[in-house]
């Protein structure tokens, strides 16, 4: 069997309310999977579903071949998972929360004693043991969190929003350690973060309202996805005048602009003509094709609208 | 089998070692000044209780109090904070434990920290008055005390699961828990209530765990009607947390 999860017809509702709508997904051993979708879209509802925190309304789900439905004790043995808040028990040292995440999974101290050196290490927090976790910056306690998780030595690794509220260093530190464990286990991670799916996954997924929209690599995304015909255009003057002739041309699609520059959307590649046709050469300072982002491809999929 | 229960409750064991100073100080200071108040206060007033010295009357009630109360308060408190404030349920929920070992784990923290300051306020009680008893009737005495430990341990798990707001647990400890336990005749005998409802008052736990406690303490026996009330007390109230937080768990 060469998947870590598996899930099939997956259906959560909530009094007539449906999180997630007959989700199935298989996703590769050893890979760095992302789930990206907008607040609400059932991300977290999927990670829960496959950490047994809660049951599905409808389908199943397994990991690494165990069902999340008959056999929860086999599946919490085989994941460790960060959850989007730093559930750590503030009463015990970074250590003990260790330890005592250790003992929960049934280890002897001979093995977790030097596996837990091993981690603090790992994560920066070798002089830290001792310390008790509200004494920690957010990216310590983060870092913390993702220690715990690894305690047990886990086959598949659950990441719900891992670097929410993090500063641009201690994401970076994160994003190494998850980049170590590409390949000794399989990674299924939640973002906002486009950039971090971006640098991180092996595969992405895009959903909105319970259900898949676009699935592959970043780069096939961005292909498949983007606005292709989408244009930068900047003009040395007269930029009003230019915004009228573009709102009369039926082939562009759309315009956004900020001061002299401009954002042209074409209906098709052809349309690079005429557009240059209507504009002429003399006032153009710089024109550009738009280098299409994760971010992109993720607006045009699920819209431009806030979410609740 | 209850690994994951020892290692849970070994948690709350360490975390209780680190401030049992200042725990303890608390607790004997409430029962101590009872005792003191009203065993020496009233003991002018009311020389004897069913021919037994008033100081004696209430001290078991006390020590029991001291523990049910502190079975009660560790178990609800603790079971709200690891739920709503530190999350450290859904922590113990990812791991290979079952919603049994939590709720094991939490109900025997619940009986041990009742059994800790129990003992600690007999000890004090025993060092700074004339409070003495017949040591061979201890050990009726405290399985007596086990048995409402747990009932108290289990009622604070099932408080502690199903309520969210914090201030929502002090009000069932002062609308619920405190009038059961003063109703059950610490302070004087039961013989006091209107024959009309004292049989409605004999079938409460309270009256059980205190009427029960005070004459394993001083005859060594437990009657055998709050024995039977002691511990189907206990039994049902353990199924009940179970129950619940299994439920609360699979919401």
């Amino acid at each position: 069997m060469s998947h870590a999860i598996t899930l099939h017809e997956i259906t959560k509702s909530y009094d007539g309310f449906t999180a997630v709508d007959r989700f199935s997904l298989e996703v590769a051993r050893g890979t760095v999977f992302g789930l990206l979708g907008p607040n609400g879209a059932g991300k977290t509802t999927l990670i829960k579903i496959l950490t047994t925190l809660m049951r599905p309304s409808l389908g199943d789900a397994f990991v690494e071949g165990h069902s999340v439905l008959t056999a929860g004790k086999e599946v919490r043995r085989l994941i460790g998972v960060v959850p989007q808040e730093n559930n750590l028990d503030r009463y015990l040292t970074a250590r003990e929360n260790l330890t005592l995440h250790a003992r929960l999974h049934g280890m002897r101290p001979a093995s977790y004693n030097p596996r837990i050196d091993e981690l603090l290490e790992m994560t920066g927090l070798a002089s830290r043991g001792n310390d008790f976790p509200d004494t920690f910056s957010g990216g310590m306690q983060r870092r913390l969190v993702v220690a715990r998780a690894l305690v047990h030595e886990p086959r598949v690794l659950f990441l719900d929003e891992p670097t929410t509220g993090l500063d641009p260093q201690s994401r970076r530190a994160l994003w190494d350690y998850i980049r170590g464990l590409r390949r000794k286990m399989t990674v299924f991670l939640t973002t906002h973060y486009m950039d971090e799916a971006d640098a991180l996954c092996d595969r992405i997924m895009i959903m909105d309202h319970g259900a898949c929209l676009a699935d592959g690599t970043a780069a096939h995304l961005k292909d498949a996805y983007s606005r292709a015909h989408t244009y930068q255009v900047e003009f040395k003057r007269d930029a009003e005048r230019y915004e009228g002739v573009l709102a009369g041309l039926s082939f562009v699609k759309a315009v956004e602009r900020e001061g002299a520059v401009f954002q042209i959307t074409l209906a098709d590649e052809e349309s690079i003509k005429p557009l240059m046709d209507h504009l002429g050469g003399a006032d153009i300072r710089r024109i550009c094709l738009k280098e299409p982002s994760l971010e992109d491809v993720f607006i045009a999929l699920t819209g431009e609208k806030v979410r609740e | 089998m209850f690994k994951g229960a020892f290692s849970i409750w070994g948690r709350d064991m360490l975390v209780l070692r680190r401030s049992i100073v200042s725990e303890l100080v608390s607790v004997v200071a409430y029962p101590l000044t009872l005792y003191l108040a009203f065993g020496f206060g009233l003991k002018g007033y009311i020389t004897a209780v069913n021919g037994v010295p008033y100081p004696l009357f209430i001290a078991p009630g006390l020590i029991s109090m001291t523990a049910v109360n502190a079975a009660f308060d560790e178990s609800s408190w603790s079971m709200w904070f690891h739920r709503r404030v530190q999350r450290t349920i859904e922590e113990y929920r990812v791991t290979p434990v079952t919603v049994y070992d939590i709720v094991i784990g939490k109900i025997f923290s619940g009986f041990s920290q009742g059994a800790v300051k129990g003992s600690v306020v007999f000890l004090v009680i025993l060092a700074l008055t004339p409070f003495r008893i017949d040591y061979t009737h201890l050990p009726s005495y405290l399985g007596c005390i086990a048995l409402s430990s747990m009932t108290f341990s289990c009622l604070g798990t099932i408080c502690g699961t199903v309520i969210d707001k914090p201030e929502n647990i002090g009000r069932v400890q002062s609308v619920i828990i405190v009038p059961l336990i003063f109703m059950a005749g610490i302070f004087f005998p039961l013989s006091s209530y209107p024959s009309s409802i004292l049989p409605l008052i004999e079938l409460l736990p309270t009256t059980a765990v205190f009427e029960g406690a005070r004459d394993a303490l001083l005859t060594g026996a437990v009657p055998t009607h709050y024995l039977v009330n002691l511990v189907l007390s206990a039994a049902v109230s353990f199924a009940v947390a179970v129950y619940v937080f299994n439920r609360k768990m699979a919401e």
